[in-house]
């Protein structure tokens, strides 16, 4: 006994399992699976054949099995597999040899039938079970005038949610896979003869080429494929909302659906593309075009403020008018502290306090967050540890970062802040200029999917510009965005909307 | 020669914002003193007249290249060969280096007596590299993305050109033409300087798409800069008096002191700082043509000679301690930038056009 488990450790010992290897008999691997107690094989006595059912347990549609499958199968005898595929009427159902085939099927939640223990060729068929939770309302991308669905985590939902939207053969579906652990489905979904082939081809050529074990989230697939890995600004927009996706499907990029994830990725993007929403299209451009201008101007708001403070106090106090300097200086009369660090501790407060919000279980503890910066601001200003200015100033600009639709440029735009802060107290006005520079020549060399993230301001699209910092009317958007570099620019024949419209007329046109 | 790959390469447009944001630099917040010093009060005369001359030396910059095989280190090697071309690439080059590390000091210059007088000119300076650096090292286009950004940004203090009218005396301006034709062709050394510059554009004319469509946008970029300069010099001319403005060493300056808001006073800082992305494109497109220049000329890679670059301005900034010195050194860049635009590049054009006629007989 001894001697045999010491023989087996060995022979263990000199065959490693390697998860990475691929399996390249039927036989092996049965002996893999079998180790898992979900595995199930069954040789129901019900005939005389000697078949073979087998199947994870935790994957398959118990009922299905049952009544679907067992219950024809029982009584009858087969000559072959085509003979049980013939019974069993499964759409979803191949006979094949190939071992790849065969692990993938089986652990997507296919059950295996043979005839013969010792056969190769064996029946496939889908009664996969797919947990998962129901559509909900989107949460984080949150919009008022929009429709009211976001993407869960199974694929098929959300291609089906997709497809609802753009209902053309033109939409293409291609899957990949990604990680050998986790199999990851990743669907890269276009429009044919809209979306740009080398784009296309990009793209695939990125996913097919990730060398990784797992994914769990489409972001974090997304990180390994972008431009410059090291850039703190997303190069890719990932968003919860089927209509969002679907307008930038329509406009000629690319969509990329990960198993497994309630975001769906949109390449390429530019900077701009950040500060839409979904309603924008859906107000009067008047309203949307003020409301697109807000949200640039709270990022500048919000990214220059506190440097402002930091430089002025700091250096260039004779910028400011004696009145209005009367009210800083009496604010900050009774503070210890150079402008700078009381700066960063609100700051770092804001942030404390943000990320807690964001860490309790629901949306309330954002509330609470803001709420309790508020009192325990208060408290900081009582006790002159901070001036009452900055503490506005810091409220404000907390609160002008959060006016950015996507929910990661928000993050950027936050941490930003804080080189700004530290170029102030160097260099004052000058240092926040630099810094700026810095920036720009950050968003300058950035790219996504290889365009210049910086379009249409640079290199400068004019005809771009009527859907960036301002939204024009829908009737002149007849053209695709060039960022997009689609391959049909043409949108929809503006001289035919114009004619069709119905525009009331007076006696004035007359 | 081997092309420019077209990935690499600019919109013929963009050549309005390099031509541009080259020109308009350091000189425009000073130049007007040196002008009205030779010139009196027909200096703006002589800033039109200058500005003009520009535009013929951009059209014969045109004409050299555009019957040239590529830039200008490409036309040295076509006309004189590999020796003596290379020689004359190199002092080009060299004159645009030192035309680079000039405007960066003047400015840092101006940053010390405005705002911080007590900061050690090799920390703005450094700080200031290492910016240029990283633009540098983005590619051509990224530079040129500085040079768009450098001239957009900054166009929106344009308001403050207006601020001086309300103290404005026109009579300064009479009798017009009361100095001789003499005084006034001086009078354009005073401000020709402000006007260089643009001569980057031999370098960097291998990177621009459909090239020969670039010319008219790179007269427009010299006109608007002759416009600003013209108007600026009748600001100066009006707002100060003679005297005033002989000691006025950065008039517009002193003349954007006036500038009042309910929340803001003393607007020069504002100015002075935003000034930075004025300067940025003239040092970053001089370091990117001077390292481009010197990758055609030796082969070697620019990722290697930027480094070297970048550490010899460091140095020379740091050598030019005082303000004679920088003044020394504006007056030897504006003289050999007077030589290389007036006489060197015509003499070349000429040589160029006979050895190709003379090509086309034989």
């Amino acid at each position: 006994m001894e001697r045999e488990g010491i023989t087996a450790m060995k022979s263990h010992e000199k065959k490693p399992v390697n998860p990475a290897k691929s399996i390249d008999s039927l036989q092996g691997l049965f002996q893999i699976l079998k180790k898992s107690k979900d595995f199930i094989t069954l040789s129901p006595p019900f005939n005389s054949l000697s078949i073979r059912i087998s199947y994870f347990r935790t994957l398959v549609d118990a009922n299905i099995l049952h009544q679907d499958v067992l219950s024809y199968l029982s009584g009858r005898s087969f000559s072959s597999l085509q003979d049980v595929q013939a019974v069993l009427s499964f759409g979803t159902s191949k006979v094949t040899e190939q071992v790849e085939v065969i692990q993938k099927s089986v652990l997507n939640g296919y059950i295996l039938i043979q005839l013969n223990e010792s056969d190769s060729s064996c029946l496939l068929i889908d009664i996969s079970k797919i947990e998962g939770r129901d559509i909900t309302k989107p949460e984080i991308e949150f919009n008022i005038l929009a429709p009211k669905l976001a993407f869960v985590e199974k694929l098929d939902t959300n291609l089906n949610l997709l497809r609802r939207k753009l209902l053309t053969p033109y939409l293409r579906v291609e899957q990949l896979e990604v990680g050998y652990l986790s199999n990851t489905a990743v669907a890269v979904v276009y429009i044919e003869g809209i979306a740009n082939d080398q784009n296309v081809k990009e793209i695939i050529k990125r996913v097919s080429s990730i060398e990784t074990d797992h994914v769990f989230d489409s972001s974090y697939l997304v990180r390994t494929i972008v431009d410059n890995p090291n850039s703190m600004f997303q190069q890719f927009i990932s968003t919860e909302r089927p209509d969002r996706v679907a307008a930038i499907l329509a406009e000629g990029k690319i969509a990329l659906l990960v198993d497994g994830s309630p975001f769906v990725i949109t390449l390429p993007t530019t900077l701009i593309e950040f500060f839409s929403t979904a309603e924008d299209y859906s107000i009067p451009w008047i309203v949307a075009s003020f409301f697109r201008a807000l949200r640039v101007f709270s990022v500048l708001f919000s990214v220059l403020t506190t440097p402002l403070y930091v430089a002025i106090i700091t250096y260039h106090y004779e910028l400011i008018p004696k009145e209005l300097l009367e009210t800083l200086v009496v604010s900050r009369s009774k503070i210890p502290f150079p402008p700078v660090i009381e700066a960063l501790v609100l700051e770092v407060v804001i942030e404390l306090l943000r990320e807690a919000g964001a860490r309790l279980p629901t949306k309330v503890g954002l509330t609470v967050g803001i709420v309790g910066g508020i009192v325990i601001g208060q408290a900081a200003v009582e006790a002159s540890l901070t001036s009452n200015v900055l503490i506005i100033i810091i409220a404000l600009s907390a609160l002008a970062s959060f006016t950015t639709p996507i929910y990661s440029m928000g993050n950027t735009i936050r941490v930003i802040r804080f080189p700004f802060i530290f170029a102030a107290q160097l260099l004052g006005l000058l240092g926040i200029v630099i810094a700026s520079a810095f920036l720009l020549t950050h968003l300058l060399r950035t790219k996504s999917l290889g365009r210049p993230y910086l379009s249409p301001f640079y290199p400068t699209r004019l005809s771009d510009w009527k859907d960036s910092i301002i939204r024009m009317p829908l009737i002149s958007m007849n053209r695709r965005p060039l960022a997009a570099s689609a391959k049909q620019p043409i949108r929809f024949n503006s001289e035919k909307a114009k004619k069709n419209r119905t525009s009331p007329r007076s006696d004035f046109d007359d | 020669m081997k092309k420019v790959p077209i990935e690499y390469q600019i919109s013929p447009y963009m050549v309005f914002f390099l031509v541009n944001s080259m020109q308009i630099g350091v000189g425009l917040l000073g130049f007007e003193r040196i002008s009205a010093k030779l010139a009196g009060n027909d200096a703006w005369i002589s800033t039109l007249l200058s500005g003009l001359s520009i535009n013929v030396m951009i059209w014969m910059i045109y004409k050299i290249l555009n019957q040239g095989k590529g830039n200008i280190v490409a036309i040295h090697h076509d006309v004189f060969g590999k020796w003596i071309g290379g020689a004359f690439s190199l002092i080009f080059l060299f004159y645009l280096l030192v035309t680079g590390a000039t405007i960066l000091r003047t400015y840092i210059e101006v940053v010390q007596v405005w705002m911080f007088s007590i900061m050690p000119t090799w920390i703005l300076v450094g700080i200031f590299l290492i910016l240029c650096y990283y633009i540098v090292s983005g590619g051509f286009r990224v530079v040129a993305g500085i040079c768009f950004f450098g001239v957009l940004l900054p166009s929106t203090l344009a308001f403050t050109f207006f601020f001086p009218l309300q103290f404005a005396d026109f009579r300064n301006l009479f009798p017009i033409m009361q100095h001789s034709f003499k005084e006034i062709i001086k009078g354009m050394q005073g401000n020709l300087f402000s006007y260089f510059g643009f001569e980057t554009l031999l370098v960097y004319y291998t990177f621009i798409k459909n090239p020969k469509k670039s010319q008219k946008f790179a007269h427009y970029g010299a006109l608007v800069t002759t416009a600003v300069y013209t108007y600026l010099m009748i600001l100066s001319l009006v707002f100060f008096s003679e005297k005033q403005l002989a000691s006025a060493i950065w008039a517009y300056l002193s003349m954007s002191k006036i500038i009042q808001f309910s929340f803001i006073e003393r607007f020069e800082y504002i100015l002075i700082s935003f000034w930075a992305f004025v300067i940025l494109p003239n040092v970053v497109l001089t370091l990117w043509g001077v390292s481009r220049g010197m990758r055609e000329t030796f082969g070697m890679k620019q990722k290697y000679i930027l480094p070297i670059l970048i550490l010899f301005i460091f140095i020379l900034t740091i050598l030019l301690d005082d303000r004679n010195k920088v003044n020394l050194i504006s007056t030897w860049v504006g003289k050999s930038g007077f030589i290389i635009v007036y006489i060197y590049l015509p003499v070349l054009w000429l040589i160029q056009s006979l050895q190709i006629k003379f090509r086309r007989q034989t």
